[in-house]
């Protein structure tokens, strides 16, 4: 099996294996290493490891606090978004109703709007109502924001559900939400998984919702403090790599551990 | 007949939550845009003056060079579609370490772009990695100051989404291979096809739909999607000088830096249309990408 | 799925009014109750530059019994338009953080600001040194908080390597030059910093315009149109800029730092001259082990305000949507007391804007001097403050950026600004009656 092409052939994956880990790679190795090492050498491995930075990072910036403001986010937006096109996408795919096919047309073509359309009226709204800097107000945005993919998946999903399960939970007597508690929800753990994969990275990783309308210090996301963070430490660059890893290390943890999950998951939510 | 009519109605109840959402979060506002778009907007409202945000929005030098920009960013998708049909057709040959290779090629895409844009800045920087690299091999001419220079820096940024948004390609490419018929490609081989007359002929081919759906998708991504890493790379203003100013930029500017939500949302409502354009291609690719997977399976 | 939605819109405003109607009345009713439990809002900005200061705002709020007060620490970018948006929809704090001028003088044009002479005591006003970018129609709208002067900073250990007296900086132009030609041959940078994020270009024009200004209504003149940055005098200073680019005295990483990172250059001993800010010194200059010098931007220009010292002033201020102005007051002039004054010192490490603050306590030799010929003497305000936000993201921080990146000369900066700022006056037509007015109060002055 080892012809000329094959060596080519992996040589070109190597070196692409490679680049994708270039980014990844320089931030680790460069955390490790002293500033005084940094300012010699700038790519080879870290000769003396120090993990100073990250001490440093953690005690002299909130990324603690960030995350938990930006898990707060995730949390309440994906829950919210899920139960509200759960609820409307099982009656989309499994009842007759008039208006039902616009409704999907139109909560699906929103998928393609760009959420900075939607930012000048809802700044304004919001200031009006006292809504900017709460979690609430940033979770309705989100929740908003994801909802047209989750009922475009979600819809999908149930309409390859056999029919026979519903008839013959209809015929025990099982009214239609019992019938999506106990036929249509149990077989749909795969829809859930890929909704909640695709609906958390896309709050987790959002800025432009974050910096609008997140302006107290204290409600800070992630992604924001991070945009903070890097201008504040530009020139140490081993202590920002040290709060890039920090950053990055809980999604490329569950990145590692539920892979195929995130594989399926981002393909089918790729339009995000 | 109450019951009936309760029944009639309850899938009413079940889509009311998911109208209520959509309206507030995209209903509403885009209602609202076309309305300020049309007002002399200062803090909350302001008197109705016709089409002169427009007149203005549309004279104004910045906003085109904006919408320059975002067009020049559309020369990244052939590139991103070249190096994920490469990258995926050899993962497909499932040579040694290929599933290794897979999981790797992919994380580019689970990092987030604020955090990526970060690491990539300092690469880039002047006196960085990547410069230093270059004179290592003497490239010295190819040390440019690769985000400092308004000439380079848009580039700059192509090459951060080249790089990260290709990942998704490899792997929508990857699945759409690995649902291929595979006695084709074997019968070709007997036939005696070479490896490049069988990705030309055969492969390629059939992947057609879902390329089609990458590029329509990338499409959105470079005219309304691409805040994070311009926010990151350009200093937070589109930098240097106007030369990474997008339009997302040019709106969030607009809103936040100088305080003239009407010129924001006059250029919102220009987004919004070309979003709706674009809607049709969307869709339509998605059906045919879906309709070529389905048709290749059974 | 695929038939088109245009035809719908309107079918889809009926449903989306009605939802909206019933959402915005909870979330109305929501904020009314809570709204109920009075006391007193202050949004404010600092901690950016200032460390220590959240410090000194917690411990404030904590001493104060008269009434509670909540605080929120704003985000740099949005101090502004979030006020003025919350100011709009009646939902402003009680204080607002004012940066200087322009900052906070729109919004007094716009009506969101209370004058603050007849509600704070006037020897208080007086004693924080607002600056006389704070007046408008004969009144005050902000009390000083503390200041930030301004200046260029050089390295003394480079100027001796270089062979430069390191207790006499360069104060002419020409003087500039032979230092920077001294530094270079020295074989290190010498002069420049961080231009990526902008403020460079925008401190460079604060030290470097107002050396051709007779006064600062000149300065508002150049935007209202009544004066043109086409004028050779109202560009030298860009033209001094491309003169330092094209002699090779800026430092090489320049485009490709921020505003910070370079600073750090001169204090790590790489660059030879740079700006710098006030609250930067105490920090710098131990670091250095007081090798950080300080000096007025070498002057070139033939205007009446060449060569003196700047100094600028953050400010607080009361908004009018405040329900009880005389409470708000009252702990503006709490801030001011003696005991806060020293505690505002004690937690930031920097002076608290009052000409009554016993600065004794500043055991720093070159902080304590620097206060002296910056603070207490004559000095003036920052120009960069009259600029409108339209002409400061367009024109300020572009200009430098690409002077400095060698792609347009002095004079195309000036075509730039000029250009610019008649897009200005197209875009803000209901502005520029009030820029004329403030021009005239400034010339004045």
């Amino acid at each position: 099996m080892i012809s000329p092409g094959n060596i080519i052939k992996q040589a070109v994956l190597v070196f692409s294996t490679f680049l994708a880990l270039v980014p990844t790679l320089f931030m680790i190795m460069t955390a490790l290493k002293s500033n005084e090492e940094y300012a010699i050498d700038k790519l080879g491995l870290p000769q003396a490891p120090v993990l100073d930075h990250f001490r440093d990072v953690l005690i002299d910036s909130p990324f603690i606090g960030w995350m938990t403001n930006s898990l707060i986010l995730v949390l309440g937006a994906v829950i919210l978004s899920a139960v509200i096109s759960c609820i409307a996408a099982y009656a989309i795919a499994s009842m007759e109703f008039r208006g039902r096919d616009w409704l999907l047309a139109t909560s699906t073509a929103l998928m393609a709007v760009p959420p900075v359309v939607m930012i000048v009226p809802l700044f304004v709204f919001y200031t009006q109502l006292g809504l900017i800097s709460t979690y609430a107000g940033a979770i309705i945005i989100y929740a908003g924001l994801i909802t047209p993919f989750s009922v475009y998946l979600l819809t999908t999903f149930f309409r390859t559900i056999p029919k026979e399960l519903f008839e013959a939970a209809r015929m025990d007597g099982a009214n239609s939400l019992q019938i999506l508690w106990t036929v249509v929800l149990p077989v749909s753990l795969p829809a859930f998984v890929t909704l909640i994969i695709v609906n958390s990275l896309y709050v987790w990783n959002d800025l432009l919702i974050a910096i609008i309308f997140l302006q107290d210090d204290a409600k800070r996301t992630l992604m924001a403090g991070i945009s903070i963070f890097q201008g504040r430490y530009n020139n140490q660059v081993p202590l920002t790599m040290a709060g890039m890893v920090i950053a990055s290390a809980p999604m490329f943890i569950l990145y590692i551990l539920f892979q195929k999950h995130f594989i399926r998951g981002l393909m089918s939510g790729a339009v995000k | 007949m109450v019951m009936k009519s309760a029944l009639r109605l309850q899938p009413y109840f079940y889509v009311l939550p998911l109208i209520v959402l959509l309206a507030f979060v995209f209903g509403y506002p885009i209602v609202r845009i076309f309305e300020f778009s049309f007002k002399m907007v200062r803090g909350v409202d302001g008197p109705w003056i016709g089409l002169r945000n427009y007149e203005l929005v549309l004279s104004q030098g910045l906003f085109w060079e904006s919408v320059l920009h975002n067009l020049q960013l559309l020369l990244a998708i052939p590139a991103m579609i070249a190096i994920s049909l490469l990258v995926s057709i050899l993962l497909y040959e499932r040579l040694p370490g290929w599933k290794l290779y897979r999981i790797i090629v992919f994380i580019p895409f689970i990092l987030a772009v604020p955090i990526i844009a970060v690491v990539m800045k300092r690469m880039f920087q002047f006196s960085g990695p990547v410069n230093e690299v270059l004179r290592w091999f003497s490239l010295d001419f190819m040390a440019l100051d690769w985000i400092g220079s308004s000439n380079v820096a848009l580039w700059t940024v192509m090459i951060l989404i080249i790089w990260r948004e290709s990942a998704l390609g490899i792997i929508l490419f990857l699945a759409r291979l690995m649902s291929l018929d595979e006695s084709i490609l074997e019968a070709a081989k007997l036939d005696g096809a070479t490896w490049r007359q069988r990705v030309w002929h055969i492969i390629i081919p059939q992947m057609r739909g879902v390329i089609e759906f990458f590029a329509v998708v990338s499409v959105i991504t470079m005219l309304a999607a691409v805040f994070a890493y311009i926010f990151i790379m350009g200093g937070g203003r589109g930098g240097p000088g106007t030369a990474t100013m997008v339009i997302e930029l040019y709106i969030f500017n607009a809103l936040i830096r100088t305080s003239l939500p009407g010129i924001a949302a006059a250029a919102s409502v220009m987004l919004f249309l070309v979003s709706v354009l674009l809607i049709f291609p969307l869709f339509s690719a998605r059906r045919r990408a879906r309709a070529e997977e389905v048709g290749t399976q059974q | 799925m695929t038939t088109p939605i245009d035809c719908r819109i309107s079918r889809r405003d009926l449903i989306l009014t009605s939802a909206l109607a019933g959402a915005g009345a909870a979330l109305g009713g929501a904020r009314n109750a809570w709204a109920q439990q009075k006391g007193l809002d202050i949004w404010w900005w600092g901690e950016q530059e200032l460390p220590g200061l959240q410090k000194f705002v917690d411990s404030s709020i904590a001493a104060y019994k008269d009434t509670t007060v909540k605080s929120m620490l704003q985000d740099t970018a949005v101090v502004i338009s979030q006020f003025q948006t919350a100011a709009a929809a009646g939902n402003a704090p009680d204080i607002q953080y004012l940066w200087n001028g322009i900052y906070h003088m729109e919004s007094v044009w716009l009506g969101y600001l209370k004058a603050m002479n007849g509600l704070v005591k006037d020897d208080i006003i007086k004693a924080s040194k607002p600056t006389i970018l704070s007046h408008f129609g004969g009144n005050i709208y902000r009390l000083g908080w503390y200041p930030l002067p301004m200046f260029w900073c050089y390295n003394k250990v480079l100027f001796e390597k270089a062979g430069l007296d390191p207790e006499n900086p360069p104060k002419t132009w020409d003087e500039l030059l032979t230092a920077c030609d001294k530094l270079k041959s020295s074989g290190v940078d010498a002069i420049g910093g961080g231009i990526q994020d902008g403020y460079w270009s925008e401190w460079y024009i604060s030290h470097s315009l107002v050396q051709n200004l007779d006064n600062f209504g000149e300065m508002v003149q150049l935007f209202i149109g009544d004066k043109d940055f086409r004028d050779p005098k109202y560009h030298e200073h860009w033209v001094k800029l491309e003169e330092l680019k094209t002699k090779g005295f800026l430092n090489k990483d320049m485009s490709s730092l921020e505003l910070y990172p370079g600073i750090d250059l001169v204090v790590a001993g790489k660059l030879g001259i740079g700006q710098t800010v006030g609250t930067r010194l105490p920090a710098d200059s131990k670091a250095t082990g007081g090798k950080i010098g300080y000096m007025v931007m070498p002057v070139f220009g033939k205007g009446k305000l060449a060569g003196m010292p700047l100094v600028d002033m953050q400010g607080l201020g009361i908004s009018s949507n405040a329900e009880d102005p005389a409470a708000a007051a009252a702990f503006l002039e709490f801030l001011n007391s003696p005991e806060r004054l020293k505690a505002f010192w004690d937690t930031t490490g920097w002076l608290p804007s009052n000409t009554t603050f016993d600065a004794s306590v500043i055991a720093d030799e070159s902080v304590r001097t620097m206060w002296q010929k910056w603070g207490l003497a004559p000095n003036i305000s920052n120009i960069t403050n009259l600029v409108p936000g339209q002409w400061y993201e367009r024109a300020a921080i572009p200009t430098g950026q690409k002077i400095v990146a060698g792609e347009i000369s002095g004079e195309q900066a000036g075509e730039l600004a000029s250009d610019v700022a008649k897009e200005w006056r197209e875009f803000n037509t209901d502005m520029v009656d009030n820029y004329r007015k403030w021009a005239d109060d400034l010339a004045k002055m």
